[in-house]
């Protein structure tokens, strides 16, 4: 892994990402507003599969409305995001946020699928009342933290120096 | 005048606290952040209805009510969790244009969102032509701008 990180890290295109003034300032601003988009749209989601708001809004209603706004925003910031990580590889490599924010937006992928899959196969029977079966409102809250917590790690990356102890301890950087 | 109150909140005690415990910012700022999506998801659920997208089958003054109180509680978090930053790093915020650029669009929004924009989201819909959309794709640029300027400060002052 960490030869795949160095390789990206001296490809020409990242070197010169890297050293542009305007390239990371644009990207990450990207990031941000796109973030405000996709994240924006799915807490509303999941909040209304919880019932802590939109209860007289038809739960179907909101995939079908909302995520192609939602999918929109999450395509801009994959590529920003992959943009981010390509121009700095090797600041990301031994940054404990970066693989926990990774590994957080696969769990919460895996809970988006298992929801669609599963719990919202019978939306029809509890698309218009306001009891929303326990395990969406669990996957709701599920979601809810799980995002929550992708958005801090995100930000939580740029403090190098904040990794945990036992993180530092396993020395991946060197 | 001004340069001096910033003088005067770099000075607080406070604002040496911040600086000086190791995760007082970073926690603020991550509380900012999700507090930034919670806003930014109640503004664009009603924005969108606005312009005729997003949850259409829905009546706009019900959106609009609705998410009202979202709306004003996760602008309070904002401000709660962005004054800290300010005190703290005052006259770094006092020499960046965007900090500037970015309280004066903020008061705009205020204005603009409790005037205009809640008098045309919570009117009775069919009967203001075409200015739901206008109020819509304004409140769109203005809250996304905060949010560019705000990004722009970190980074580029």
């Amino acid at each position: 892994m960490r030869s795949l990180f160095e390789w990206v890290d001296a490809l020409p295109s990242s070197i010169a990402l890297r050293e542009s003034l305007n390239a990371y300032p644009t990207m990450l601003t990207v990031h941000v507003v796109s973030m405000c988009l996709f994240a924006g749209l799915i807490a509303y989601w999941d909040m209304r599969l919880v019932g802590l708001t939109l209860k007289k809004v038809p739960v179907s209603n909101i995939p079908t409305r909302l995520f192609p706004w939602a999918l929109t925003g999450y395509g801009i910031n994959l590529i920003t995001g992959g943009l981010l990580l390509y121009s700095q590889p090797m600041r990301y490599y031994d940054n404990f946020y970066f693989w926990a924010k990774m590994a957080l937006m696969v769990v919460a992928g895996i809970n988006m699928f298992w929801f669609h899959y599963a719990t919202y196969k019978s939306v029809q029977a509890w698309d218009q009342g306001r009891e929303i079966p326990m395990n969406a409102r669990l996957a709701g809250v599920v979601s809810l933290v799980l995002w929550a917590a992708v958005v801090v790690t995100g930000r939580m990356m740029a403090y190098a120096g904040l990794m945990p102890e036992w993180w530092n301890n396993l020395n991946i950087g060197a | 005048m001004t340069q001096s109150f910033f003088e005067w909140m770099q000075g607080l005690s406070f604002s040496a606290w911040m600086l000086e415990e190791t995760w007082a910012s970073p926690i603020i700022q991550c509380m900012h952040l999700v507090a930034l999506v919670a806003f930014a998801g109640a503004v664009l659920v009603v924005d969108m209805r606005l312009i005729g997208r997003g949850l259409i089958k829905t009546p706009l003054n019900q959106l609009a009510r609705e998410l009202d109180r979202w709306m004003i509680w996760s602008f309070v978090a904002l401000f709660v969790t962005g004054a800290p930053q300010v005190l703290s790093t005052a006259l770094k915020q006092y020499y960046s244009p965007f900090f500037w650029w970015k309280m004066q669009i903020i008061v705009i929004g205020l204005l603009f969102t409790f005037t205009i924009r809640r008098r045309v989201a919570f009117a009775e819909e069919g009967t203001l032509g075409h200015w739901p959309k206008v109020v819509g794709v304004l409140s769109i640029g203005i809250w996304t701008s905060v949010s560019v300027w705000a990004r722009l400060i970190g980074l580029l002052s």
